[in-house]
């Protein structure tokens, strides 16, 4: 006899579970289910394979209790499983398959979403050719980043590592902004607002608690949102002033918002202020406008970017280290 | 044709074609085959399993509602199977993600349909607070306006790669946004070639009239992240592990290699000012391992900025 298509046993199994007013014990599912052959041990261990495979595609498997023998019985609320009507009418299916050809995530992407909903593939309106395209990759942090979404949705506390530190948050928002996703919380261990990098959490955050995970009155998460590299750090804050010459000036400024600007000198160059809390940091930023800026002030700042330049300068051609 | 091979991936194509089928309840062999990627073969033979589906006693009223005729598959309304499930946390984050997104691009929701379509899905998943915030350089509307016409651009332009700025004449062609900045592929017409601009980068911007435009190729292939020029260098420099995060964020040339406690990656190269940023950048730690005429770019970049301070 030729053997039994696994995907029919699979639709079988999904459909009794999906249609069932009571929770069935592996003993019905296993000999009444259509598609599950052998003795005992076979069929159960064929069961156990394909309720992790239905669980892996999303459908939640409840195994409650129920009298008899058995203890236990299985079930899928449909509740659980369809997503209620969304009624996307012919335009708005366009404009999403629009969303998700014209914006770059890397994975997961959103076409498995579109594919769910039945709506994925429809040719696009020709607009699409002159809209741009637009990449949100989120490196290593996309699945980080599917997690904290989940958090701030259900309302769930976020455990994750952070610069080798344990962190709980509240998560309350998520951003994108120049090039990196960003996440602010209530972080429940420093009792303070924080500003984190999704790509510097380490590992995938845990959940916990959904529906419980609160945040303290007046928060207010657009004045925590911090993404100045330069202020990520932990040292306390120093207000530093650098000079910028014309060349590099607009797009600095572009950057940091005309309120960084403190003077502006006749040849078009200006001196800029910034309040900096990781030096690191920000001898990182200074130095990628090469000599196009000079840190002033304070003296210690500008020692640190000298001993990080003579450094360099001391190797290659024609030196010894 | 692409062969899906386990079984789960079979489960999940069946049910997005159930899906679909069922937004009409009728749909052709042909079509749904060549939209999901299938012979029409395969696609009536993995719609045939699927009629044969259902709950014990499987007589037929507790079978799949579907009905495969020689050109066509119909579905009744609401068939267990074939109305959408739940998202994943995923792609419900891809699909706000990517919505977001787009609305901040201006113009690409001109008839609200896009924010009609975020309110329904947020409406049944739940939302949650996310922005994607989009930068908006001084001349991005223009540029737009001169891809749709056609049009030339007279450019001042700042290239970080060989920290000049120049004059250009250009004929805009895409816009992309990557890595936070918009990117611009145009045609220049000093090089008559295709070259990559980034837009904050353009300091002045008048279009002008140029004849031939029409006749340069529109077609430009895929999005790349970027191109390497025909003058560019490949570079191989180590770097201390630590430094990984800062990697990760400069394009390689290849996969980040271990060696020890060090990392080792390839750069492509287009100019020396955009090595020496990326050196200065990673600190006294890194070496450049080959080509060795770039191996003294870093400390000649040093001194030149140390003048600054003297």
């Amino acid at each position: 006899m030729a053997r039994r298509d696994a995907l029919e046993r699979v639709n079988n199994l999904l459909l009794a579970l999906l249609q069932t007013n009571r929770p069935l014990t592996l003993e019905q599912l296993t000999k009444e289910v259509d598609g599950y052959e052998g003795n005992h041990e076979a069929r159960r261990t064929a069961f156990i394979r394909d309720k992790a495979l239905l669980e892996k595609e999303g459908a939640k498997v409840e195994m409650v209790s129920v009298p008899g023998n058995a203890q236990y019985g299985y079930r899928i609320n449909p509740d659980t499983f369809y997503l209620p009507a969304l009624d996307l009418d012919p335009r708005e299916q366009a404009a999403l398959n629009l969303a998700i050809a014209g914006v770059h995530l890397g994975e997961p992407t959103g076409r498995e979403a579109l594919l769910k909903l039945g709506i994925w593939g429809d040719p696009l309106p020709k607009a699409a050719q002159v809209v741009s395209r637009v990449d949100l990759v989120g490196g290593e942090g996309t699945l980080a980043l599917e997690q904290l979404y989940e958090a701030v949705r259900t309302r769930a506390t976020a455990t994750f590592n952070y610069r080798s530190e344990s962190r709980r948050v509240n998560v309350a928002a998520i951003r994108f902004a120049r090039g990196h996703w960003y996440v602010v919380g209530y972080d429940l261990d420093r009792q303070d607002g924080r500003t984190f990098r999704v790509d510097r959490i380490e590992g995938t955050p845990t959940l916990s608690g959904a529906g419980s995970a609160s945040l303290p009155d007046g928060f207010d998460a657009e004045a925590i949102f911090r993404i100045d590299p330069w202020q990520f750090g932990t040292a306390d804050e120093v207000d530093v002033r650098i000079a910028v010459d014309r060349a590099e000036l607009g797009r600095v400024l572009a950057e940091l918002g005309d309120d960084a600007l403190t003077e502006r000198l006749p040849d078009g160059s200006g001196i800029i202020h910034m309040v900096v809390n990781d030096l690191e940091a920000l001898v990182s930023w200074v130095v990628d406008l090469l000599d196009h800026a000079e840190i002033l002030e304070p003296q210690e700042v500008r020692q640190t970017m000298i001993t990080r330049l003579e450094r360099m300068a001391g190797r290659g051609a024609g030196a010894t280290s | 044709m692409s062969k899906v091979v386990s079984t789960a991936g079979r489960l999940r194509r069946l049910l997005a074609i159930l899906v679909w089928i069922n937004q009409d309840g009728y749909a052709s062999i042909d079509e749904t085959a060549e939209r999901f990627d299938m012979s029409p073969d395969e696609l009536v033979k993995e719609l045939e399993l699927a009629a044969c589906c259902g709950v014990p006693p499987y007589s037929p009223d507790e079978l799949l509602e579907i009905i495969v005729s020689d050109d066509g598959v119909a579905v009744r309304p609401n068939t267990a199977l074939a109305r959408p499930r739940r998202l994943s946390p995923g792609e419900g984050f891809a699909l706000a993600a990517s919505i977001r997104a787009l609305l901040e691009v201006p113009g690409s929701d001109a008839d609200g349909s896009l924010s009609s379509a975020l309110a329904k899905l947020e409406g049944v998943m739940g939302s949650a607070d996310l922005a994607v915030a989009i930068d908006e350089p001084e001349f991005l509307p223009m540029i737009k306006e001169t891809i749709a016409s056609n049009e030339a651009l007279r450019i001042t332009y700042y290239s970080a790669a060989s920290d000049r700025e120049s004059e250009r004449t250009i004929v805009p062609r895409r816009l992309h946004l990557s890595e936070g900045h918009w990117r611009l592929d145009a045609w220049c017409m000093e090089k008559n070639d295709l070259r990559q601009f980034r837009v904050d980068r353009i300091s002045a911007a008048e279009k002008i009239a140029q004849s031939g435009t029409e006749d340069l190729p529109r077609d430009l292939g895929p999005h790349e992240a970027y191109v390497p020029g025909p003058d560019s260098t490949t570079v191989r420099i180590s770097a201390p592990k630590r430094l990984r995060w800062m990697l990760e964020n400069v394009p390689l040339a290849g996969p980040m290699e271990e060696d020890g406690d060090r990392l080792v990656v390839t750069v492509h190269v287009g100019g020396v000012a955009w090595l020496e940023r990326l050196l200065l950048r990673l600190g006294p730690d890194c070496v450049v391992l080959e080509p060795s005429e770039c191996q003294g770019v870093a400390s000649e970049a040093a001194r030149r900025i140390l003048q600054r301070y003297r």
